[in-house]
């Protein structure tokens, strides 16, 4: 299973020459199979890049976790969008109050969209992710809710040995003593147990929490005693603070291995996400190794520090 | 064997639960009282931590509800089960055992947890014990003026949302 990050940005995009090396998009992430099939893991901003190395794909699939713009601004941006002959299908939390299609087309649509989703050329179809798992071709897929404001959904995904969870926008720490509590309780447990990568919400330092407890959101801390509790094999730190500067981040993820080593596990399990990183996933064994780096600043991004350390 | 994961929603009702002083427990869709808080332990005189998860039978056993009479009240049969079950809330006055006091009078409000077209996943339930003198309380007054009632009938009603603006019957027991 290959992974490329296409924005890892939380809340709303974050341009600027202080932000270049973990990248100012929002949540967006392409994953590829074994057979070459492809998923996309939200559409935030960083979706818009991504559609322009789709020109020839026939079919799109998109795994939306919610609706936050932070995960959907994208679209409208999208090329595939854009193409009669693209066939695209997304996937998203149910809610009892509109249809996927009819909450998304509050955003593609005026006056907030020149366009409206009856208008785009593709065909896109929009489902709710079953509440059951099921399956695209030969990968497995796992949808479950999981805390943060408003219908929001985590993912696992699987293919082969191999498993993915994504959890982007989550505060399981909400309320609930993450270090001490049973884990039946512990909101995306499942979902993420075990998992040969996860890649889970990391927007606060363990400072700025306080200030922001319902806000949906992790700490650093509970980031890191989520991923203990799950057993993931690897955590791949995600949504950064629009706030937060290189400099910020790079200080983030030292902290965040030392306090990984000081629970005895291995510091390069650790990385935040860059946007451009391609990486690999592979079941049991090192879980996440850099195939690539498609940063401008190569060398420096987590795919990169999970290879050579890992 | 691990247990399974609860529903999003019986983990965020725990979260709330946790974080009130009312006393409360919570069920799940099988009647299995899967926690309750610090407030509701100081009641019943016993920590959660100390007696985990109880079914049904075990924690009607240990705890009640009873009647006025002291009798043990069919779970099934009480019309705030049927009510939780049906989807509504519903409120009533009870007796329990707590480890203080083997007759507390408590008044009870439930609420279902419905988060998807299938139906409760459980329910939160908040009591409120009846202190010595209580007063404001219907159903204790009833009961200090010697009201027969119906002896033996359970000592619950329930708020019927079909019905706007009528209030939760008090049956004293």
């Amino acid at each position: 299973m290959k992974l490329k990050v296409w924005g890892a940005r939380g809340s709303v995009p974050s341009p600027g020459p202080e932000m270049n090396r973990y990248g100012g998009n929002t949540s967006c992430v392409q994953v590829t199979f074994r057979d070459g099939s492809q998923l996309i893991l939200d559409a935030g901003t960083g979706i818009r890049a991504l559609g322009l190395e789709l020109a020839d794909a026939p079919r799109v699939g998109i795994l939306l976790t919610h609706l936050h713009l932070d995960h959907i601004q994208g679209l409208m941006f999208f090329p595939p969008c854009f193409r009669s002959d693209a066939e695209i299908t997304i996937w998203g939390p149910s809610s009892p109050e509109a249809s996927l299609e009819d909450r998304i087309a509050r955003y593609i649509s005026a006056p907030l969209s020149p366009v409206e989703v009856r208008e785009l050329p593709c065909s896109v179809a929009f489902r709710d992710a079953p509440a059951t798992e099921w399956r695209i071709g030969d990968v497995l897929i796992r949808a479950e809710a999981v805390t943060h404001r408003g219908p929001t959904l985590g993912y696992r995904i699987t293919d082969g040995d191999t498993t993915l969870c994504y959890i982007p926008d989550h505060e399981p720490a909400l309320g609930a003593p993450l270090g001490q509590i049973e884990r039946e309780w512990i909101s995306g447990y499942d979902l993420a147990s075990g998992a040969d990568l996860l890649i889970h919400d990391c927007q606060y330092t363990d400072d700025e929490y306080p200030a922001h407890v319902g806000w949906g959101h992790s700490a650093l801390e509970d980031t890191l005693t989520f991923a203990d509790r799950v057993g993931a094999h690897r955590t791949l730190l995600f949504h950064h603070d629009p706030l937060h500067t290189d400099a910020m981040l790079d200080a983030l993820v030292e902290r965040a291995r030392s306090s990984w080593a000081e629970r005895g596990r291995a510091p390069d399990e650790i990385a935040l996400a860059h946007e451009g990183d391609e990486l690999e996933v592979v079941g049991a064994e090192p879980l996440a190794q850099a195939i690539s780096d498609a940063s401008p600043n190569a060398g420096t991004n987590a795919a990169a520090e999970l290879s050579t350390r890992g | 064997m691990e247990s399974p994961q609860k529903p999003l929603e019986l983990i965020l009702a725990r979260n709330l639960l946790t974080s009130i002083s009312t006393p409360s427990f919570l069920v799940d869709g099988e009647g299995t009282m899967v926690f309750y808080n610090e407030a509701a332990a100081a009641v019943l005189g016993r920590s959660f931590e100390e007696a985990g998860q109880m079914s049904v039978d075990q924690w009607t056993e240990t705890f009640g509800p009873l009647s006025g009479d002291g009798d043990a009240l069919e779970f099934d049969e009480l019309s705030l089960t049927k009510a939780i079950r049906a989807g509504r809330p519903a409120h009533g006055s009870f007796r329990i055992r707590t480890a203080h006091d083997p007759e507390q009078a408590i008044e009870a409000a439930a609420f279902p947890i419905v988060a998807s077209p299938e139906g409760s996943s459980g329910a939160m339930i908040m009591f409120w014990p009846h202190e010595a003198g209580d007063s404001g309380n219907p159903g204790r007054e009833a009961e200090k003026a010697g009201d027969p009632g119906t002896p033996g009938r359970e000592a619950e009603g329930t708020a019927d949302p079909g019905t706007p603006g009528r209030e939760a019957e008090e049956v004293p027991g």
